[in-house]
């Protein structure tokens, strides 16, 4: 039996048998032959619903992924709360929007009462509209997985990160509850996505590896609010974070997702020694490395290693960088399809 | 207490204040420094840069994390602040000095990496042209060019962003092909460095926060050198 890709994936989150290992991310995977083939710029994406939803949908069909994710940027959440976003519409190449006018202290953080007044600010109704136009496509036959940041990573996309970093210790109450506020708007804005039909939602708390801070404040800060983002949201759900993880992977798999979501810099083989069998690894290859450095003969490596280090299913560490090499994820895919159905 | 008694007293309060991020304690010592009439080079040199040397350590001992270098960076500007001024172009004698244009390429507004690198910079003696973050590529070029500085240090956070820097690069070297390029950022490997053609670089997010502090400890070693000499 053959099955959509939609059916893939929920039959995967289920832990149902599929008819192949399905081929997906929590990230972005838009790529630049999307973009070419439709003749616009990377930078006219992101204010497009069509656009938005046609490059996703293109790159998915182009190269046979079973999932798509939208929006790309992660600036669609703050620039709603007045924070702005650059685009770089003038800058060659592809650059991705940025926050300019973050607030400077926690004196000036200013945040709605009900943060479901942002839903119709900036360009969340376009969010809102792709994501309606990709579950539509086809009678719904692709995965559409939705992402908000962590409460922690978010809280550095809308302050100065070194205040926030600073102020996790000199200023701990009130970044406290700043965090606990933050909680609330990712809790406010997943569901919403949940509440539009999402296959999956990925809460991708990035800035929070050990790279950043200690696990201790890890557990004190960031582990708290991740639990209670987790228990408000529907299944599946997934608990992302980049950068290094080792030394915090057991408490990441004891924040209530149904599955974790690592980069390369995780050693995988020891994190499922670690979390036991039962427990669901996504990741974890490089994807500037691997889509857009090697050469297309020594991906598969690559991806087999991901499998045979432990993974339930291979995903990117990241967003996939557009400007990948079309034989690259040709051979990604291929060798998802190969070594990856477990 | 004698002179040598009472500098190396200061300069282990100066070290001791940027390792424990006590702005008073630094500011105290500083102060303290000057009014003593003691060397306020060496004040910086061997108390604040080795007190950042001790906390590059604790970093890589994974004793402390981001949060902890900011505030011992925060402690060590509070001292340079006062001792800086008082810095003579004796003390600096034959040392390599110069100037630096710094700052994050356009895409990247992350510039804690490139805050710790500035101040090592500055730490040396340098003068420093932060251009801040978000910089379109053109203006690293305008900058070197009106300043004539011998460095230009990009920093790139993301993937996304790096590319920029090949472009810098070009330009720069275009222009005038004896300016040295430092890369630094998340993303950029040694490998990346070479083929964009940069002169040097520092590895990985949290490792630029490191190298930029082992950078400082080779300033002292060389120092020390050229002391003895």
């Amino acid at each position: 039996m053959t099955m959509t890709s939609k059916e893939r994936v929920k039959a995967f989150f289920n832990r149902e048998p599929v008819d192949q290992a399905p081929c997906f991310s929590g990230m972005g995977t838009v790529t630049v032959q999307a973009i070419n083939k439709m003749g616009i710029r990377f930078a006219q994406v992101h204010g497009s619903a069509g656009y938005l939803a046609g490059s996703a949908i293109a790159s998915a069909e182009m190269f046979g992924f079973d999932g798509i994710v939208v929006p790309y940027d992660m600036c669609t959440v703050p620039e709603a709360l007045g924070r702005g976003a650059s685009l770089y519409e003038n800058a060659d190449g592809i650059l991705y929007p940025t926050v300019p006018s973050k607030w400077a202290t926690l004196d000036d953080v200013d945040l709605p009462e009900d943060y479901r007044s942002i839903f119709d600010q900036g360009r969340m109704p376009v969010v809102d509209e792709a994501i309606k136009i990709t579950k539509a496509h086809e009678g719904g036959k692709l995965a559409v997985g939705g992402w908000v940041l962590g409460p922690f990573t978010m809280a550095g996309q809308l302050i100065e990160l070194d205040v926030l970093l600073k102020g996790l210790r000199k200023d701990k109450d009130r970044v406290e509850a700043f965090l606990s506020k933050m909680t609330d708007l990712v809790i406010a804005v997943a569901q919403h996505y949940q509440d539009l039909g999402v296959d999956y939602m990925n809460i991708r708390e990035m800035g929070s590896g050990t790279d950043l801070i200690s696990p201790r404040m890890w557990k004190a800060l960031i582990k708290p609010n991740l639990e209670k983002v987790f228990s408000a949201l529907e299944s599946p759900k997934i608990n992302h974070i980049c950068g290094s993880t080792d030394l915090i992977i057991e408490m990441m798999n004891d924040c209530g997702a149904d599955a974790v979501s690592v980069d390369q810099k995780n050693h995988v083989a020891e994190s499922r020694q670690k979390l036991g069998p039962d427990a669901m690894i996504l990741g974890n290859f490089d994807p500037y490395g691997t889509l857009v450095q090697k050469d297309a003969g020594e991906v598969a490596e690559v991806i087999k290693k991901c499998v045979d280090d432990g993974v339930d299913a291979v995903w990117p560490g990241c967003d996939i960088w557009p400007d990948v090499k079309r034989e690259n994820v040709e051979a990604y895919v291929k060798a998802v399809r190969e070594y990856g159905k477990k | 207490m004698g002179k040598e008694e009472l500098r190396e007293e200061l300069l282990k309060q100066l070290h001791e204040g940027v390792v424990e991020f006590e702005e008073d304690k630094v500011r105290e010592a500083a102060q303290r420094v000057l009014d003593e009439g003691l060397n306020a080079y060496d004040a910086v040199m061997n108390g604040l840069a080795a007190g950042m040397q001790e906390v590059g350590d604790l970093y890589d001992q994974q004793e402390y994390f981001v949060p902890e270098l900011l505030m011992c960076a925060d402690a060590l500007y509070v001292g340079l602040d006062i001792l800086k001024p008082h810095i003579s172009l004796e003390d600096l004698g034959d040392k390599p000095k110069g100037q630096v244009v710094i700052g994050t390429v356009q895409g990247d507004v992350h510039d804690i990496g490139k805050n710790i690198i500035k101040m090592m910079f500055e730490v040396a003696g340098f003068t420093v042209h932060d251009l801040g973050r978000d910089v379109p590529l053109e203006k690293f070029v305008e900058e070197q060019l009106r300043t004539d500085s011998e460095i230009v240090a990009l920093s790139a956070m993301m993937t996304t962003t790096m590319m920029g820097m090949e472009k810098v690069i070009k330009m720069i070297k275009e222009k005038n092909p004896n300016v040295a390029i430092m890369l630094g950022g998340a993303p950029v490997t040694s490998d990346t460095a070479t083929l964009f053609g940069a002169d040097g670089y520092a590895d990985s997010a949290g490792n630029a926060v490191q190298e930029a502090i082992k950078m400082i400890g080779r300033l002292r070693e060389m120092q020390a050198k050229w002391t003895d000499n």
